[in-house]
């Protein structure tokens, strides 16, 4: 419903650059998160450098949506799929500055690790690549005012869900057999928990992009996988 | 034409006070509306929004048959009140004109004093004591917040009074008469933004008695007052719903390029 543009040509513009600067904002933090797992399953040392050195970028992005968000709720009153989609980059741009913080917390995780190589490092990959996917495809979703995409990225969250339950118990595991691991451990699971953060993150990106393409709310309640982490403990 | 007013009913709950059912609408030959069917529901605000000449006031107009001031109007189809289809013949306009009361964009004070351009309305339909129409006068500016404003000048001319005041006694004189219905075209177009907050402060009360329809250009009007909301276009409902639901997620194209400005 929104090939017409608007009449006044100035709004169309100013909604034109805040769905840019969303689009700069999910660029960078693909790129930190990419650069996050990295940092931990290759033990890159220049990726975990270089993931929170985007982080201020980042920020200012997420500064300047903001404003200039605000500026056109109170210049233009925006009406249905504009001021969904206004109110949608608000959320949005909070949730990609999580995710970038997240990513660099991961990333300065990876310059402490000390591991020993009995650890194996597969499920994070797991994950790690799993999040990632879902990263991509939901700021695919996010510029393309994607519908559909927006529904199986907000679906595949379940099974980033699951691959976290998995992690936890194998670290768990990993500290039992050894407690000389339970440093290392200690940090992969923050690891973990933080991948799972940013897949939540990404699914609320989708549900705000379903909201801003369709008026309707996904329901508040996502068929879930995996056992929540507090029962395996 | 299409009207999908699923959550409309379930948001609406109580019951029409005026139900129109396939009205057409001619100006001469000119036909200005084409197969209106919606409920005004009683004791809330509908809303009425649409580009200049898709046919929102002439349905408003209508509704107290103001459009037989006029030759060569008609309108055809079924708009009952109370039982009656007020667009047949053999209806009483000057009752009508009671119980369905209204307001124009401009104020239109009559040339006299504050207190009898209230009275001169009740003096029509009903015979009052000068106690009871003192008591009347008081009773409806105050519902109007123009008492403490007036109070001491009731008799002195109404056309001193403000633009903002001057549309409050108007909807004064209009409740007066003790309708069941307000219609409001543009009621604030002309006043300041003062002015038209007071004029929406006072529909949130007036609501609580009586059926309102108001027609506005100003979509954010439409937005904060009214429970239900039509758009028109080119003489058709293009949609009526909930003004929650037409103004963050219309159903129609034709709505969603309107109220968000894209309109070519």
């Amino acid at each position: 419903m929104t090939e017409a543009t608007h009449t006044v040509k100035s709004y169309e513009q100013e909604l034109e650059r805040l769905r840019s600067l969303m689009a700069r904002m999910g660029g960078l933090v693909e790129r930190q998160t990419a650069r996050a797992v990295s940092a931990i399953v290759d033990r890159d040392e220049e990726a975990a450098a270089e993931a929170p050195e985007l982080d201020p970028e980042v920020d200012s992005l997420e500064r300047e949506a903001e404003a200039l968000a605000i500026r056109i709720l109170a210049l233009r009153s925006p009406m249905a799929v504009d001021l969904r989609e206004i109110v949608a980059a608000l959320k949005i741009t909070g949730d990609l500055e999580r995710i970038g913080d997240y990513a660099s917390s991961i990333a300065r995780r990876a310059m402490k690790l000390e591991m020993e190589n009995n650890l194996s490092l597969i499920g994070l990959r797991n994950m790690g690549r799993l999040v990632q996917e879902n990263l991509r495809r939901g700021i695919d979703a996010l510029t393309q005012r994607d519908r559909d995409r927006a529904i199986e990225v907000w679906q595949s969250d379940t099974a980033v869900d699951e691959l976290y339950t998995a992690m936890f118990r194998e670290l768990v595991t990993y500290m039992m057999e050894d407690p000389r691991n339970i440093g290392a451990c200690i940090h992969l699971l923050f690891v973990a928990k933080n991948l799972e953060r940013i897949g939540d993150h990404t699914t609320n990106i989708a549900e705000r992009v379903y909201y801003a393409a369709t008026g309707e709310m996904l329901p508040s309640v996502r068929p879930r996988g995996g056992l929540g982490p507090t029962t395996v403990a | 034409m299409s009207v999908l007013a699923g959550d409309l009913r379930e948001s609406m709950t109580s019951s029409a006070m005026i139900a129109v059912k396939n009205l057409d609408f001619y100006y001469g030959q000119h036909k200005a509306l084409h197969g209106i069917t919606m409920d005004f529901p009683k004791r809330k605000v509908t809303g009425m929004i649409g580009p200049s000449g898709c046919g929102k006031s002439t349905l408003l107009r209508v509704l107290n048959r103001m459009y037989d001031l006029y030759p060569g109007q008609r309108a055809t189809g079924e708009v009952m009140f109370d039982g009656r289809n007020i667009v047949a013949p053999g209806m009483d306009l000057n009752r009508l004109r009671a119980r369905v009361g209204m307001v124009f964009q401009k104020p239109t004070p009559f040339p006299m004093s504050i207190y009898d351009n209230i009275a001169f309305g009740v003096k029509l339909h009903e015979k009052l004591s000068r106690a009871e129409m003192d008591a009347r006068v008081e009773d409806v500016l105050h519902r109007v917040a123009l008492w403490s404003e007036v109070k001491d000048r009731l008799k002195s001319s109404a056309t001193a009074l403000s633009g903002g005041q001057q549309q409050r006694l108007c909807i004064a004189r209009t409740i007066a008469t003790r309708p069941e219905v307000v219609l409001l075209d543009e009621p604030t177009s002309a006043l300041d933004p003062v002015s038209t907050a007071r004029i929406e402060e006072l529909l949130d009360e007036l609501k609580k008695e009586f059926t309102i329809a108001i027609v506005t250009h100003n979509m954010q009007q439409a937005a904060r007052c009214a429970d239900q909301v039509a758009f028109f276009y080119l003489g058709e409902l293009v949609e009526i719903d909930s003004t929650d639901r037409m103004f963050t997620a219309p159903r129609e194209k034709r709505t969603q390029d309107y109220i968000t400005g894209r309109f070519g």
